[in-house]
C-alpha cells in the first residue's frame, strides 16, 4: 500500500468513522457512494477538502463525478494520477 | 447581543480564570457539540470553570443565520469575554479560531484552526453535490456569483452576502499568548479522533479528556506568566 493508499484510508476512517477494522477491510472493489448510508452528500464534500489538505492536491468540479466515488479504487487511482500530474 | 444568547456554564462559581469555548461555525459546531460539553466536565472536576455561549445565528439563538455576518461573531466573542470580569481562555475549535481575535483575553488556546476559504469550498461541494442528487446542475463560481447579491443556502445555512465574503479571506488571525493543537500523537498534539469531520460524530470521550488535560495545563502556563 503506497502513501496515497494509506492516506485516503485514514480520510475515510476520520469522516464515516469507520474505526480501524472497516478501515483496512477496504478493496479497491468495495463500493462508497450509494453504498454506504453515512456516505451522503456532506461526507463527499468533507472527503474531498480533507484529500486536498492532505495529498496537497487540488480537486476541480468537474472531475468530480459519480464513477470518482463509485469505489475504494476509483478514488485511489484518480488520487494516484493527481498527485503524480 | 450580548446576555441575549444561551450560554452553558460549568465548574465553580468565583473570580477565578474561567474557559471560554468557541465552537467551530455551522455543521461542525453540532458534530463537536456533545465532546465539548464532556471536556468542560472534565475541566470543572479538575476545578475550572468555563463557558460555551452560543453565537447570534447558531445552536438555540432566535436571530436568523442570514441575519449575522463574521465581523458581528468576532465583536460578540469580544463582548462575551469581557461581560465575564474575570480573566478568561478561549478555547476555540476549528473555525471558531477565525473570530476569537479580537477578544481581550488572558491566552488563546485553538484546536486544528482551519482558513474560512476551506470551510467555503467544503460548503459549496456540499451544495453543489446535493443539487446534483436533486437532479440540478450547479457549480462554485456560478453559486458564489449568485451569493454576490442575495444569501446563499449553503449545507442547510442561509447565509448574506458579507458572511461569506468575510468567510473566504477569513484566517485565523495572531494573538498571544497562544497554543496552537492538533490531533496526533507528536508535539503539540494531543490524542483524540477529528469529529468535526465525521457524518455521525456520537462522542469521544478520549478526545474530551485530551481536551480538558491539555486546556487545564495551557491555563496553569498563561497563570505564571
Amino acid at each position: 500500500m503506497d502513501q496515497t493508499e494509506a492516506t485516503l484510508r485514514t480520510i475515510m476512517a476520520d469522516v464515516l468513522g469507520l474505526g480501524e477494522t472497516r478501515a483496512a477491510a477496504l478493496t479497491a472493489g468495495s463500493e462508497l457512494f450509494g453504498a454506504m448510508p453515512e456516505f451522503d452528500s456532506m461526507a463527499v464534500a468533507v472527503v474531498l477538502t480533507e484529500v486536498e489538505d492532505r495529498l496537497g492536491i487540488i480537486i476541480d468540479d468537474d472531475e468530480v463525478d459519480g464513477e470518482l466515488f463509485a469505489t475504494f479504487g476509483n478514488l485511489v487511482a484518480f488520487c494516484r494520477t493527481k498527485k503524480s500530474a | 447581543m450580548t446576555g441575549s444568547e444561551f450560554c452553558l456554564r460549568l465548574g465553580p462559581a468565583d473570580g477565578r480564570v474561567r474557559v471560554m469555548f468557541v465552537p467551530p461555525l455551522f455543521e461542525e459546531a453540532n458534530r463537536m457539540r456533545r465532546t465539548l460539553v464532556m471536556a468542560m466536565r472534565a475541566l470543572a472536576a479538575n476545578d475550572i470553570a468555563s463557558l460555551l455561549p452560543d453565537l447570534p445565528g447558531q445552536n438555540d439563538s432566535m436571530i436568523a443565520t442570514a441575519d449575522v455576518t463574521l465581523a458581528q461573531w468576532r465583536r460578540a466573542v469580544a463582548e462575551n469575554v469581557a461581560a465575564e470580569g474575570a480573566p478568561v481562555i478561549i478555547a476555540s475549535v476549528r473555525s471558531g479560531a477565525l473570530i476569537d481575535d479580537t477578544a481581550v483575553a488572558a491566552g488563546w488556546w485553538r484546536l486544528a484552526p482551519v482558513s474560512g476559504a476551506s470551510l467555503v469550498r467544503t460548503m459549496l461541494r456540499a451544495r453543489v453535490a446535493s443539487d446534483r442528487e436533486r437532479g440540478v446542475e450547479s457549480n462554485a463560481d456560478g453559486l458564489l456569483a449568485e451569493a454576490r447579491n442575495a444569501p446563499l443556502l449553503l449545507a442547510g445555512n442561509r447565509l448574506c452576502p458579507a458572511m461569506i465574503a468575510q468567510l473566504q479571506v477569513a484566517q485565523p488571525a495572531p494573538c498571544a499568548p497562544l497554543r496552537t493543537v492538533t490531533l496526533g500523537g507528536g508535539t503539540d498534539q494531543i490524542d483524540g479522533s477529528p469529529l468535526w469531520l465525521r457524518a455521525e460524530p456520537g462522542e469521544d470521550a478520549v478526545l474530551a479528556s485530551a481536551i480538558a488535560a491539555d486546556i487545564t495545563n495551557w491555563a496553569a502556563t498563561c497563570a505564571r506568566r
